[in-house]
């Protein structure tokens, strides 16, 4: 055990970040690495590799259960995956919700993980894990909550195939953070005060309405279906309409299934909708960042 | 994209210990640097060494030769020492002879050119060291003339031959006479 730990000191591994720790980024933890990233959602698992370059090749989506799929892909996804570790988005069973005043600071992150109560207090949940992403000029928060029984099943089910979790994150949840910070890096300033930020996520959705420079509302939905357009305009409508005109809508969304996200988005032009979307955006927000 | 972290909420681990700080680096980059020096430091001394025993065996190479350079002047200086002492006894010699050369010379001088000089010798007598015994051997035809020549030279050097005697033994006239020296 010395020796290896000497050995690790003298190539510099035992410098380099572990594979699972949360501090640093995904691209950061690999380098020169393969690894693998997995998308559960619902009624289906989908999946794609990064070689260790850093590029992504194989991938792939399997309908059903994902404690069924585990065992019939677990050869496939351990041969994507150097030591098994894997970044793993679970789309479902999840809240997301709007707070206001939550503490901020740099060590918020790793204190809403291992003591979420001293961050969210009397909100606190006893069965669930939490995610924050801040509104950058007031004191609003979007806070995710997922089911800490779902988390971990699958981080169990993963480890039952010799797989192991690097990182848990929700792929919805991701986006909608990432298209936030988008958002407000491209207004340089001038950040709309009014706007809708629609985010879809392998059947997942989230709505997230800014008025008056404040975020007023969130909805999010999982478990829509390639036809389940008609039940995303339901929830997007009525926020549509609680800010002017001519405000800005955004969406973003990223999936195997790209029939929904077409549709959506036929829809959303009506209203002026920008679409933010990127290719492979899902694999290069848990993959990369 | 860069600055976004993605959240993570996975179960975190207890058993893992804290990355160790990246100034910590500085520790196995010190290893490595001594680990070369130490090496260069060890090639070094290994060459060095090699140079040195090269040096070592240049050395006593030059040690035996000035030895047997320092053997040779040594033997030379004998050699001189040895003609030195041969050269300060033939000066005493000559120093000694002084007042007999004028003898030598007459005697050499009173002889013909045909007529060999085979040996002289002039012993000073321990009794009456003014009388000079003189020995002569002379080889030629003339050597009665010859003879009478040397007499008569000796006799202006105030020099009168005492009992002269003459012995033929072959072509050689051995002549002993003593030398008495007179007043002037």
């Amino acid at each position: 055990m010395l020796l290896d730990e000497i050995k690790s000191v003298l190539s510099f591994a035992a410098f380099k970040a572990d594979p699972d720790d949360s501090a640093v980024p995904w691209n950061r933890r690999f380098e020169g690495r393969k690894s693998l990233l997995i998308n559960v959602s619902r009624g289906g698992v989908s999946w794609r590799s990064i070689s260790k370059r850093g590029r992504f090749e194989d991938g792939g989506t399997q309908e059903g259960e994902f404690a069924d799929s585990v065992p019939q892909r677990a050869e496939e996804w351990r041969s994507m995956a150097e030591g098994g570790w894997c970044s793993v988005s679970i789309n479902h069973r999840f809240i997301i919700s709007l707070e206001n005043n939550l503490m901020r600071g740099d060590n918020c992150v790793s204190l809403l993980r291992t003591n979420p109560r001293a961050i969210l207090g009397p909100k606190y949940d006893r069965g669930k894990r939490y995610a924050i992403c801040h509104h950058p000029e007031t004191t609003a928060s979007l806070l995710l909550a997922v089911e800490e029984s779902m988390v971990k099943v699958t981080e169990d089910t993963l480890k039952t195939a010799s797989l192991k979790p690097g990182r848990v994150c929700c792929g919805l949840f991701a986006m909608l953070e990432h298209a936030i910070l988008s958002i407000f890096r491209a207004s340089d300033g001038g950040t709309p005060a009014d706007f809708v930020l629609i985010a879809a996520c392998e059947g997942s959705l989230a709505v997230l309405v800014q008025q008056e420079g404040q975020w007023r509302d969130i909805r999010c939905r999982s478990g829509l279906g390639p036809e389940g357009v008609e039940t995303a305009l339901q929830i997007i409508s009525p926020l549509l309409a609680k800010v002017p005109q001519s405000s800005p809508v955004y969406f973003v969304g990223d999936g195997h299934d790209n029939k929904f996200r077409t549709e959506l988005m036929l829809h959303l032009e009506k209203v002026g909708a920008t679409d933010l979307t990127q290719d492979d955006l899902l694999w290069k927000v848990i993959g990369e960042s | 994209m860069n600055e976004y972290l993605c959240h993570d909420f996975k179960t975190p681990r207890v058993d893992t210990s804290r990355r160790l700080p990246s100034s910590f680096r500085a520790i196995p980059v010190i290893f490595y640097v001594a680990l070369i020096g130490s090496a260069y430091v060890m090639t070094m001394d290994y060459f060095g060494y090699k140079h040195a025993l090269k040096q070592k065996t240049d050395a006593e190479e030059r040690t035996k030769l000035s030895e047997a350079q320092r053997d040779a002047f040594k033997a030379e200086k004998s050699e001189l020492e040895a003609e030195a002492v041969k050269a300060e006894k033939v000066a005493q010699w000559m120093e000694g002879a002084r007042n007999i050369q004028p003898i030598a010379v007459r005697i050499a001088r009173a002889v013909q050119t045909e007529t060999r000089i085979t040996q002289v010798a002039i012993e000073r007598s321990e009794q009456v060291p003014s009388n000079l015994a003189l020995t002569i051997h002379l080889n030629g035809s003339k050597v009665t003339s010859e003879l009478a020549a040397i007499e008569s030279a000796l006799g202006q050097l105030y020099y009168r031959s005492y009992s002269p005697q003459q012995t033929k033994n072959g072509d050689v006239v051995e002549y002993h006479s003593t030398l008495v020296r007179q007043a002037e």
